[in-house]
């Protein structure tokens, strides 16, 4: 691909980035179909997959940087805009859906001002749909984070968030 | 230490005796996900900090998941030489109290769900009872783990050490009978022969299709080539299942055990787990299980001192419902997008890296140390007909006691909900229980009494799958429920043919219409046709099964469907468009919980009046509804 090879490198937002991203792909350099790992784990690092982070990807894995996208855009977990300090999680498996998880989900995009899938304006949160996170026989659950609630109920949404806004301003 | 032979395991063994059965108290707990999202860590630092306060002189460990997560949290005690009690909802304060019995030299007797006396070794076949020589007098009220009607049906094969040992201790899984029959294969056993057991056994993979686990590995190992791999499929896509978590949290080796064994009867050097990344826990404790593994010599070179060599890896999966279809996991695995593509050839054929390749679910590779080390014989005592053995289920939604629960295949619905699951919530009706996830049907209540097995559930409509059943009641809408179910197959369909791309779609709005009070005559004769053409035009399962929630709803809840689409009303009042919230002026005492949870404003109203709810305003959020203390809101 011509425009591949003279596409000039985005800059990173801080120059610890590149170091961070440049260790990640070392880890899995010499693993056999490393793509997925190493996206997997920027993206966990940026809590998104930022566009120098993708083509030093790119540069450094020789694969094409449409191919990237394709893939980023293709499983869910990742995001190719940025996200929340928090991300939230609401399941929606069957298991929370027959609970009453969307009843959470509602609280949760009223309470935020934001629609699931969206960032609230100070970066704070970011509400997300998952379907399921294996905490059925609790539900409904929702994950904020890396904490797991179960057996929610919707009057409960609010002191959990309130306790993420809590400690953000701590 | 690199363990050679059966006499040095036989070593270890002895050690995991001592680390899981001490000669001090022992208090477990149950600290798998479900068990932490109800408070489990916050008991564990309670028990904690009481115990150092006390200084007492106790092991304190966790466990995984016992199945019983309905109850959680749960804390298990062992009182050396006499008995080991569960105590269930356990809070911190309650953790306090249990220590300071203990100190005092007493049994705790509070939160009791019931007594084990004994443990049965599966693996080796033998039972080590707690007592020595009696049990101690406990209150008649204390039931018998194995008189729970929960328990008592349940035959724990693939969770045969979940919730009995510490899954971050490759000790306390070898202490229990692990890894010897892995030493029985590589020592004792031709890969032949261990093909043929496997076979003899019946074992049917877990992971939803049901396709024969020996006849697999016959193929693979047939296969010419010298590179092959095994692959664990822990992607647990169904939504509303949990099997295969509570295995690799609480019993991480028991697959890593079977995988090796497997790979030694098919030939392949290498091997993955590719498990989803929304269980961290998961795949936290199975790293942690394949270091210790290697550290011990059970993975890498020259395993038991033999010629067999195997590497295991773990691989994230990245969130895409369709790469739990084998070639789509495949593709993943190389880095690529998941999208399946046409068999043959088959994976046994030409799989990861286009070599052969076996893929089994967690749970069949589970089953495969027990197989080997008991006989096929064994294994098929458990089970009916052509589905042999047992399985775990996610048994959810709206029964009393929720949970992880394995039975032996034909046993009936109504027992798995009734007595396992302990009834209805609320004595409510039940309506349908959900299998197969969205590959699968809801079966009615006149069918409960079909056995649970592969045949069985497929003649109704619906499939075995891997192992999610969500019951549910009266207030369940089954339109919503399909709709629900296409929701899911429209959004997780990876696109690559039409008529799943569009054909899930067309389902989607159609349903959608009906619960707006939109449908017309003659949707339903279209939902049908659609649905049959998507299931024989698509290319994976993922589109060949996706009509399957809308074709057992119609097929068992057609008027439901009929009283949306030609009375506009929905029987279960879940549809908003077609409900409305209202108040009883003869039962409202005006107490003014509406009002002040309403989240709109719709309600209105003053003090010890009759409240109004403004139907303009109204979202129908239902929070008036739930609050009400006095049924003065109604939906109709
Ligand atoms: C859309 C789709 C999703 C699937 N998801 C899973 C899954 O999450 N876990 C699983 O074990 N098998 C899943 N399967 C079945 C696998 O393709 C494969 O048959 C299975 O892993 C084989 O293992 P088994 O023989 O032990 O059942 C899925 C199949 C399809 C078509
Ligand atoms: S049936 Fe659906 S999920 Fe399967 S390959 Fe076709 S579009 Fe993709
Ligand atoms: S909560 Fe019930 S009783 Fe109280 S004001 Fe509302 S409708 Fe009336
Ligand atoms: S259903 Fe919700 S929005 Fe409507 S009146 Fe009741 S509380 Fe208010
Ligand atoms: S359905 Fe919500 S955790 Fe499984
Ligand atoms: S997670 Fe603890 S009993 Fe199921």
């Amino acid at each position: 691909m011509p425009e591949e090879a003279a596409r000039a490198r985005t800059t990173y937002a801080e120059v610890t980035d590149e170091d961070a991203v440049a260790g990640i792909i070392a880890t899995y350099r010499d693993e056999p179909g490393n793509l997925l790992p190493v996206m997997l784990d920027i993206n966990r690092h940026f809590n998104w997959l930022p566009r120098p982070a993708l083509e030093h990807i790119s540069d450094e894995l020789k694969v094409p940087l449409t191919e990237i996208l394709r893939v980023a855009s293709f499983y869910n977990a990742f995001s190719l805009t940025p996200r929340g300090k928090n991300i939230i999680n609401v399941c929606l498996g069957t298991g929370c859906f027959v609970k009453g998880s969307p009843r959470l989900l509602e609280r949760l995009e009223r309470k935020l001002g934001i629609r699931h899938g969206e960032t609230t304006e100070d970066m704070a949160f970011t509400l997300e749909v998952v379907r399921c996170i294996g905490c059925c026989a609790l539900a409904p659950a929702i994950r904020v984070g890396e904490a797991t609630y179960g057996r929610v109920n919707p009057d409960q949404v609010s002191k959990i968030i309130d306790s993420y806004i809590e400690t953000a301003s701590l | 230490m690199k363990i050679a032979n059966l006499e040095q395991l036989k070593e270890i063994k002895a050690r995991g005796l001592r680390l899981t059965y001490p000669d001090k108290i022992k208090i477990m707990v149950g600290m798998a996900t479900c068990g932490i999202s109800a408070g489990a860590d916050k008991v564990y630092a309670a028990l904690s900090q009481r115990i150092a306060e006390l200084g007492l002189d106790v092991v304190l460990t966790k466990t995984g998941c016992i199945g019983f997560c309905q109850r959680e949290p749960l804390v298990d005690v062992i009182y050396p030489k006499q008995v080991r009690l569960t105590y269930q909802a356990m809070t911190s304060e309650s953790a306090t109290a249990l220590v300071d019995a203990l100190k005092e030299g007493r049994i705790y007797e509070s939160q009791t769900l019931c007594r084990i006396d004994q443990e049965d070794f599966l693996v080796e076949g033998v039972v080590r009872p707690y007592a020595n020589p009696h049990p101690p007098e406990l209150p008649p009220e204390f039931p018998r783990y194995e008189d729970l009607p929960f328990f008592s049906k349940q035959v724990k094969i693939s969770l045969r050490n979940c919730g009995f040992i510490n899954p971050e201790s490759i000790e306390e899984y070898i202490a229990r009978g692990g890894y010897q029959a892995l030493c029985k294969a590589v020592a004792e056993m031709t890969p032949e022969a261990v093909i043929a057991e496997v076979k003899a056994s019946g074992l049917r993979g877990r992971g939803g299709a049901g396709f024969p686990t020996g006849l697999k590995w016959e193929f693979c190992r047939n296969a010419p080539g010298e590179l092959k791999y095994v692959i664990c499929n822990a992607d647990e896509g169904d939504p509303g299942a949990f099997m295969d978590r509570g295995i690799l949290e609480g019993d991480p080796h028991a697959v890593v055990e079977g995988m090796a064994i497997g790979a030694y009867a098919m030939g392949a050097r290498e091997g993955y787990v590719y498990c989803r990344a929304e269980y961290p826990l998961a795949i936290d404790h199975l790293k942690t299980a394949i270091s210790q593994a290697e550290g011990l010599g059970l993975l890498g070179e020259k395993i038991f001192g033999s010629d067999f060599s195997f590497t295991l890896k773990i691989r994230e999966g990245a969130g895409a419902f369709v790469c739990g279809e084998e070639t789509a996991l495949i593709a993943s695995i190389e880095g690529r997008v998941g999208e399946p593509r046409p068999r043959p050839p088959f994976p046994a054929q030409s799989g990861l890296w286009g070599k052969p390749t076996t893929i089994n679910n967690v749970k069949t590779w589970s089953h495969i140390a027990p197989i080997v080390a008991r006989g096929a014989d064994w294994y098929a005592s458990f089970g009916s007909g052509n589905s042999k053995g047992t399985t775990v289920f996610s048994l959810v939604g709206k029964v009393n006691n929720s949970g992880l629960v394995e039975v032996p295949l034909g046993i009936t619905l109504r027992e798995m909900i009734y007595d396992l699951g302990g009834g209805i919530i609320g004595d409510r009706a039940i309506k349908a229980v959900q299998t197969g996830g969205p590959s699968g049907g809801c079966i009615p209540e006149e069918f409960l009494d079909t056995p649970v097995d592969y045949d069985s559930l497929a003649a109704l409509g619906s499939i075995m799958g891997s192992g999610g059943m969500i019951v549910m009641d009266e207030k369940d809408c089954m339109v919503d429920i399909a709709k629900y179910f296409l929701d899911f197959t429209r959004d997780e369909s990876c696109g690559k043919c039409t008529p799943c791309r569009e054909g899930t779609l067309r389902l989607m709005e159609m349903l959608e219409a009906i619960t707006e009070g939109r449908g017309q005559e003659g949707d339903i004769d279209k939902l049908i046709k659609m649905s049959g053409l998507i299931k024989k035009t698509s290319l994976c399962g993922l589109g060949a099964t996706a009509p399957n929630p809308v074709l057992t709803t119609i097929k068992y809840f057609r008027d439901e469907y009929e009283a949306h689409i030609r009375d506009h009303k929905c029987p279960a009042k879940v549809c908003k468009p077609l409900i409305t919230f209202r108040v009883l002026e003869d039962k409202c005492n005006g107490c003014q919980l509406c009002r002040l949870r309403c989240p709109v404003e719709a309600v209105l109203g003053t003090k010890k009046e009759p409240h109004q709810i403004i139907q303009e305003k109204c979202i129908k959020c239902g929070a008036c509804y739930d609050g009400c203390k006095f049924d003065a809101v109604v939906v109709d």
